[in-house]
């Protein structure tokens, strides 16, 4: 049986503006940016579902499409009530993977994430938190499956969890994350992220 | 028509040198996705705390006290089914309690939220079946007394009962240095 390949696109994270400066210019404006990693688009081929992986950095972060039935099958599997179930699964929901790559701790905060529109305006990414205070209300001690609102990683730690974003499946942004080592806070922008498809698109 | 100028050797190192450095400093970007391998190392607790004691039920109902293996060294795995690499991790943590568990090494797995059925289900679809008990947290108020923020996560107990390392995220528990770290903490007095 024919088995597609992985497609695979590779971009260096450039801030968008830095496309309309002069080349020369953009080289040197970009070398931290470039020099300090890569992200690169995986397109799923038994799935048809598009993953973005940043390397290079003191953190590998990892941002994967989950489909609405999916995340649906996930809560409801667990016994949560259907108006949880709804409500999680109508969010853009993206399985994120993040490991500390160096010998020293590092953290992050989802606090201080944002999603960026094509209308260039910047979003708050709905946190952990949130979702728990939300379910407790409603009686539900669930307070899994999320991505933590924030984490140490000491050498080797890694973790993972969803992270919620509130767009239509199908929706296009950039996504802005950043981590914080020896008191400095890095920043990357991921252009051109998308929700999963309402539907499993078809295999390659 | 207007020609460019020619590049002299100099010019030209200097330009190759500042497009393709930074190229070279990247990291090769890999194909696959998803599929995160497991690590291996524990990090030290700064300042080794008597770990919260707990009584919870294994998968027959019969009740496991921390208090009750003091004297062993204990590694506490918080887990479930549905989490992808406490998954992977569990063949290796059988692997690891085969080789030494016993009478000073004690595995104890304590599941989040779910419940016996739904977990004895998923060890009866593993190659290797789990022989450590798996303990039930349903409300995860122990996860939460350890400050467990995601699953998996791991701790090593040395036999005084103190907190001594952590682990956050998947690990091989089978790796020579998980092994050779736990062999230490088993030759403490």
């Amino acid at each position: 049986m024919y088995r597609a390949r992985p497609e695979t696109r590779t971009r260096h994270m450039l801030p968008g503006r830095l496309k309309k400066a002069s080349l020369f210019t953009a080289l040197w404006l970009a070398l931290p940016a470039v020099a300090s990693g890569v992200v690169a688009e995986h397109v799923n081929p038994d799935t048809g579902l598009s993953s973005w992986k940043a390397e290079g950095d003191a953190l590998d972060f990892e941002f994967i499409q989950v489909l609405p039935d999916y995340v649906r099958a996930v809560y409801s599997s667990r016994g949560l009530p259907k108006a949880v179930v709804d409500k999680v699964s109508s969010y853009c929901v993206f399985g994120t993977i993040l490991r500390n790559r160096t010998d020293k701790p590092l953290s992050y905060r989802v606090a201080d994430w944002r999603y960026i529109t094509p209308d260039g305006v910047r979003h708050p990414i709905r946190t952990k938190s949130e979702w728990v205070s939300e379910w407790h209300d409603m009686g539900i001690a669930f307070r899994w499956s999320m991505l933590p609102d924030d984490q140490t990683f000491a050498v080797g730690d890694w973790g993972q969890g969803f992270t919620t974003i509130a767009l239509e499946p199908g929706s296009p942004f950039a996504l802005e994350y950043s981590w914080t080592q020896d008191d400095k806070t890095e920043t990357r922008l991921i252009e051109e992220v998308r929700c999963a498809p309402a539907e499993a698109p078809v295999s390659r | 028509m207007r020609r460019l100028k020619p590049l002299y050797p100099g010019k030209l190192l200097v330009l190759l040198l500042v497009v393709c450095l930074p190229l070279l400093a990247t990291t090769a970007v890999r194909s696959e996705s998803g599929e995160s391998s497991l690590g291996y190392q524990f990090t030290a607790l700064a300042a080794p705390v008597i770990a919260p004691d707990f009584t919870l039920d294994d998968m027959d109902t019969k009740p496991h006290a921390l208090h009750d293996y003091r004297g062993k060294v204990v590694l506490i795995n918080f887990w479930a089914t549905w989490c992808p690499p406490c998954r992977k991790e569990m063949p290796a943590l059988e692997a690891l309690y085969q080789k030494l568990g016993g009478e000073s090494f004690a595995v104890l797995a304590v599941n989040q939220w779910e419940d016996a059925d739904h977990v004895f289900a998923y060890t009866g679809d593993l190659n290797v079946f789990p022989t450590f008990p798996i303990l039930f947290d349903p409300e995860s108020t122990i996860s939460e007394q350890y400050g467990v923020k995601g699953l998996p996560t791991s701790f090593l107990i040395d036999k005084k009962g103190q907190l001594v390392y952590r682990a956050v995220g998947g690990r091989d528990f089978d790796h020579p240095q998980v092994e050779q770290l736990i062999r230490e903490l088993l030759a403490e007095k």
